[in-house]
């Protein structure tokens, strides 16, 4: 079979997104970006733009010109023209779309005292992931793309694996702690949840277990590495796969606007997120809606994430002896053989990657202790900042901790250590703080870290392969892949799901001191 | 869908989830690299 589709789109993409890339370079779009405040973002533009575009415009070439012949190249270079159809709704939507919106919505407040957009927590992110499953639901994903939508889980792969890069010795052993506790807890409890309420509800073993680890550790990759245990049947599996993501499309839309509404720092927001959402892709999703200009809370979550798929080999193995003992005629499963065949491998790229990173190939050895903590080096906050802290109602602040750490910064106008910079971080999603003193907040956070180039980079590019795994991921969320879910699974998925997401926010909430 | 996608499946290019995993570690790999040789340290 031959699978690359004669069309000239992906030449087309090409053309739009080097010449667009060249505008901004030439300064033609210099008024537009003035407008949309995207001035920042030039290099990022200019970058990207050449780069996509130039692949696009070779391939879009060698696709309309030369006759493709069944093989490797066709099959791989095939996939080019559906990576570019992402790439593009990410360009127009974060460069587009969300800068627009964000002055709509400033509009609308200054008209009638609702900022839209803030409240919503519109963001490229988000819109990515609408804009895909529009695509996919009602204009419906052209042929010659299709292949290249089925890159995007690639894309959150290797997204994960480079984040390992990011973490310090120390960050990651304070977020472990609580991880493993609250991960631990929370997929036995759900695990077992669902045995219980499967057997309540008479439901066959083999639904039961494939459901119970779907809902328990990481989602649709657990239910199906659960699968060969419990000697699932593909319909129980797509029940399954259909509850898992009928829950996380809807985690992932609600969990940002509560975690705003109840002021949630970053890390307990990606604490909760990792533990509460039910699919390792939404829990990404929410992280970055939540905080689409940094990867904070991605770190968080995606830590509690890679915890639970830690826990897999044990739930698997929890399984197959739960099985066995309630079906005596079920065939006879290497239990080893399922572990280290369906375990994800791409977890342990993380874990090679965040020790190449404790080498500090990546970052000088410095880098992760702010460089401006210490000594007299360094920019200071100006008067104006200082002022805008200074009218901070301090009676609103719960924790004596965030008091003190205000305090010294407002004595001695830069955060003086890193205990203080999380704690000052963590004032800055505070209710009822006055823009001055979040941009305040943030000024001294930005001045105690200067982020190392290799640093800034992956960044950059592991937001990209999110931003590319996440609208990609929305062109596949179709109605018809949803509404696979229904029944007792359903049933059984809204009670777990429901405690689940509600019991990590509980906990979180009652860790709020220690966590962030 | 099998006519369709007769390589990989529906939701992956690659025929099983432990390739996909390897291509992501090789992407990885090569970015990695790239970032080492073109970026400096500091």
């Amino acid at each position: 079979m031959v699978y690359t589709k004669k069309t000239p789109w992906v030449l087309i993409i090409g053309i739009i997104m080097a010449a667009y890339a060249w505008l901004v370079a030439s300064g033609t779009l210099a008024g537009t970006l003035e407008f949309l405040h995207t001035k920042g973002k030039v290099g990022e533009m200019v970058t990207m733009g050449y780069i996509f575009g130039g692949i696009g415009i070779v391939v879009g070439l060698w696709q309309l010109f030369i006759t493709p012949k069944q093989g490797h190249i066709d099959y791989y270079l095939s996939t080019i023209g559906g990576a570019l159809l992402i790439l593009l709704c990410v360009f127009l939507v974060k460069y587009g779309a969300e800068p627009l919106m964000k002055q709509w919505g400033a509009a609308s407040h200054k008209a009638i005292g609702w900022n839209w957009a803030k409240t919503l927590g519109v963001n490229y992110i988000l819109l990515g992931i609408i804009v895909g499953m529009v695509v996919v639901n009602v204009l419906k994903v052209p042929d010659w793309a299709e292949n290249g939508v089925r890159l995007s889980r690639l894309g959150l792969k290797t997204g994960v694996v480079l984040l390992g890069g990011l973490y310090s010795a120390a960050e990651l052993a304070e977020y472990s702690q609580w991880s493993i506790g609250l991960i631990f807890f929370f997929v036995l409890g759900s695990v077992g949840m669902t045995l219980w309420l499967g057997r309540l509800k008479k439901i066959p073993n083999s639904m039961g277990g494939v459901l119970s680890a779907g809902l328990g550790v990481c989602g649709v990759s657990a239910a199906v590495a659960a699968a060969p245990v419990v000697n699932a049947k593909s319909s129980e599996i797509a029940y399954t796969i259909g509850t898992i993501l009928v829950w996380g499309v809807l985690m992932m839309f609600i969990f940002p606007p509560v975690g705003r509404a109840l002021g949630l720092s970053y890390e307990q927001f990606g604490a909760w997120a990792g533990t509460g959402i039910l699919n390792s892709a939404q829990v990404a999703a929410a992280a970055l809606i939540y905080q689409p200009d940094g990867i904070e809370t991605l770190k968080v979550a995606e830590i509690f994430n890679i915890t639970r798929i830690l826990v897999l080999p044990i739930i698997v193995m929890w399984l197959a002896v739960w099985y066995v003992e309630r079906e005596q005629t079920g065939t006879k499963v290497n239990v080893m053989q399922v572990i280290i065949g369906k375990f994800p491998l791409f977890v342990l790229g993380f874990i090679v990657v965040f020790l190449l990173s404790t080498t500090g190939v990546f970052a000088p050895a410095d880098h992760y202790k702010g460089k401006y903590f210490v000594g007299e080096k360094g920019k200071a906050l100006d008067d104006k900042a200082i002022d805008a802290l200074k009218g901070i109602d301090v009676k609103s602040i719960e924790r004596d901790d965030q008091k003190a750490a205000l305090a010294r910064l407002i004595e001695t106008k830069k955060n003086s250590t890193k205990a203080d910079d999380v704690l000052i971080r963590g004032l800055e999603k505070q209710k009822g703080m006055s823009k001055e003193a979040k941009k305040a907040l943030g000024a001294a956070h930005k001045h105690a870290w200067k982020t190392a180039p290799r640093i800034t980079w992956f960044r950059s590019l592991i937001v990209w392969f999110f931003a590319f795994g996440l609208t990609g991921l929305g062109m596949q969320i179709t109605f018809r892949s949803l509404a696979q879910a229904g029944g007792q699974p359903l049933v059984i998925g809204t009670i777990v799901g429901t405690v689940k997401a509600v019991g990590a926010l509980i906990a979180v909430l009652m860790l709020k001191n220690l966590i962030g | 869908m099998a006519d369709k996608f007769d390589r990989g499946t529906a939701l992956s290019i690659f025929k099983s989830d432990r390739l996909e995993d390897i291509m992501a570690l090789l992407v990885s790999l090569v970015i990695v690299g790239i970032v080492l040789a073109m970026v400096p340290v500091k």
